[in-house]
């Protein structure tokens, strides 16, 4: 019987080794579901074998090789052919030896798993593959979510979501997209690549609605989980750290960014007691240390903004210029209107109200913002700093008719209500 | 593995691009046969030197322009031998035409199939006999009930019997449509999609360049194609200096 102390290592085996396993068999097999099922195989036999015979030192170890065996069992039994018998045989040095064991395995951890894992990634991530197709695969491959709890995480059918996982496997094999880390020319465009993914992975997470939040939350722990191991298999790529600290800054705030309401509490309004001390701390190290690379990104910036937040006792003794100067450099970085709105609100905190209304204005009639409700929203917002009571209502009018979803309505509705209860 | 670069138009280009797609085409040419990536191409005549061929109830019929009735339309094509997907995707961004158009990725199913008159089809050299590229349209609703193992055979047997007439230049089946990247470059920058260029409910299942007398035998050979029962098949003219 399988006691309770062993289902916690093989969950604990599973949470840490699922990737690696089958970022190996991969490599190995070149067959992507072979290789899930050998990997799904040696879960099972772990919690069988672990009962008798105790958890193992290396599990991961253990796992690798036994899912290898398996992996050699179906190709002899389905006499898939002596070629790939050999490429489940070869050690990553290329040489062919006849039998895995747990030396072969052993010497093969130290070296070539942990590119295993990059080289899934990579993958996972192509370029080639649509956009849903990559965000699936990596949670399946990487996290080891199951394909019901994907579907549930993207509120699809089950059956939407297989097909989904099993169009991007089908396109790996037949356009063949390589397994590998790209080379260097083509490097730092496809970590940009991993990264976004990475980090549509939290959002869809972090911007769930209240209602949703049970169920997509955990979205934002797995993105958390695979940029730390892309920050720790790229040492030498400081925005995958800055990613991650960008991640970490966001999270620190979950628990005071939603009201009871489920609404947005503005940074603002925010009670920055209930921020998660310990992830901030951790995002600030990180930070620390990839901006010592000096090669800043958009990641790394927007980190840095973040942790300047997260830095502040509040509102007032935030350092608004030090904000402002970085939301210059990444306008430079990513050129965008939203970036340059976020700049002008920092402007006015830092300045005075009327550079950060000029800018606003400057925006406005650029016109590319005109159906976003923010840009009348924080019109608006400084109007009301200024003490310019109607033109703070007529904006705050203007962005709830630009305005969305219902708590985009209620926040501006909220903010009209003080305004017009100062009568 | 072998791959197709389907270059696909959106329209007439300007004189503009198509000064500069002419200037550049042939450095493009000789880089890439040079690393042994290229095999050959051939730029196409336009879509409405196109016909289309079915044959319902044993009667061939003919109908005059492309087999899709879109503004895009395929403009030529070349033929690449690759390591994977990855180089594929880097030769297509540095061919001129994805500066101004899109190239569409497809993998062939089986490898390439390249005949004897593939070298002097290459060259233009098209004294032996005037080449017609044949576009195999598969998807939407077949004319009778298909059996999938029954094209694949009748397919071959006609690939064979029109290589044992000395008619097959190149071509063979291309892997599903599921498997088609698109390659675009914009301000210096590659733009990737997965899926193929013209998103219809047909697909384009396989190519063939036959080498024929005139039209009127590409017609035939393509009338005697499976596909022209279920499906249909568009002959295409090549451009020729």
């Amino acid at each position: 019987m399988t006691t309770p102390a062993v289902q916690r290592a093989v969950d604990a085996a599973f949470r840490e080794e699922w990737g690696r396993v089958l970022a190996t068999l991969i490599r190995r097999t070149g067959d992507w579901d072979l290789a899930e099922e050998c990997a799904q195989e040696a879960f099972a036999d772990a919690l069988r074998r672990w009962t008798v015979d105790g958890v193992p030192e290396r599990p991961g170890a253990w796992l690798t090789t036994v899912a290898g065996n398996r992996a050699v069992d179906r190709l002899r039994r389905a006499r898939r052919g002596a070629e790939l018998l050999e490429q489940v045989g070869r050690d990553p040095t290329g040489a062919p030896h006849a039998t895995m064991d747990v030396h072969k395995i052993d010497t093969d951890e130290d070296g070539g798993i942990e590119d295993d894992r990059l080289r899934l990634i990579f993958t996972c991530c192509h370029p080639a593959l649509p956009l849903e197709g990559r965000v699936a695969l990596t949670l399946r491959s990487l996290a080891g979510l199951s394909t019901a709890e994907i579907a549930r995480a993207f509120l699809v059918p089950e059956a939407t979501m297989a097909k989904r996982l099993t169009r991007a496997k089908a396109k790996i094999a037949g356009a063949r997209i390589p397994y590998r880390v790209p080379p260097p020319h083509t490097l730092p465009e496809r970590t940009g690549g991993v990264l976004a993914v990475l980090y549509l992975l939290f959002n869809e997470g972090y911007s769930a609605s209240a209602g949703e939040q049970l169920i997509r939350a955990p979205l934002c722990l797995e993105a958390i989980r695979l940029a730390r191991l892309v920050a720790v298999l790229m040492p030498d790529e400081p925005e995958a750290s800055g990613l991650l600290a960008l991640m970490l800054l966001h999270h620190s705030r979950r628990h005071a960014r939603l009201d009871e309401m489920g609404d947005i509490v503005t940074l603002e309004e925010q009670d920055r007691m209930r921020w998660d001390v310990d992830e901030i701390n951790e995002a600030r190290a990180l930070l620390r240390a990839s901006l010592r690379r000096r090669a800043p990104g958009p990641y790394q910036v927007q980190a840095a903004i973040a942790a300047c937040h997260a830095e502040a006792p509040n509102v007032a003794a935030t350092d608004w210029s030090q904000i402002a100067a970085l939301y210059e450099l990444l306008l430079q970085l990513t050129p965008s209107p939203v970036v340059s709105l976020n700049r002008a609100v920092a402007v006015a905190m830092a300045e005075d109200v009327e550079a950060g209304l000029a800018l606003v204005d400057e925006l406005a009639q650029q016109g590319t913002l005109t159906d976003y409700h923010l840009l009348e929203a924080t019109r608006a917002d400084l109007h009301r700093r200024r003490g310019e009571r109607t033109a703070a209502i007529a904006a705050y009018h203007r962005a709830l008719a630009a305005a969305r979803t219902e708590p985009e309505r209620r926040f501006i509705l909220r903010r009209l209500a003080e305004q017009q209860d100062r009568r | 593995m072998n791959y197709l670069l389907f270059i696909c138009s959106e329209g007439e280009p300007a004189p503009e691009a198509m000064a500069v797609m002419q200037r550049e085409c042939p450095g493009w040419v000789e880089e890439m046969a040079g690393r042994g990536v290229r095999l050959l191409g051939r730029e196409l005549e336009l879509p409405e030197t196109a016909t289309t061929v079915r044959v319902r109830a044993g009667e061939t019929l003919v109908t005059d322009g492309p087999f899709a009735e879109t503004k895009e339309f395929m403009a030529g094509f070349d033929l690449l031998e690759c390591a994977d997907l990855d180089e594929a995707i880097e030769v297509a961004a540095k061919h001129p035409a994805s500066w101004f158009h899109t190239i569409e990725i497809r993998p062939f199913m089986d490898g390439l199939r390249l005949g004897e008159e593939a070298s002097a089809f290459a060259r233009e050299d098209d004294s032996a006999g005037t080449p017609y590229l044949l576009i195999m349209w598969m998807g939407g609703t077949p004319a009778t009930p298909l059996d999938d193992e029954a094209v694949t055979q009748e397919g071959e047997a006609w690939r064979q019997d029109v290589e044992a007439r000395g008619l097959h230049v190149l071509g063979n089946a291309l892997e599903g449509t599921d498997t088609a990247t698109t390659v675009r470059v914009r301000d210096g920058e590659t733009l990737l999609s997965d899926g193929p260029f013209i998103e219809t409910k047909e697909f384009i299942a396989g190519i063939d360049v036959v080498s024929c007398a005139d039209r009127q035998q590409a017609i035939a050979l393509a009338a005697a194609h499976p596909i022209a029962r279920y499906h249909a098949i568009e002959v295409r003219p090549f451009h020729s200096e």
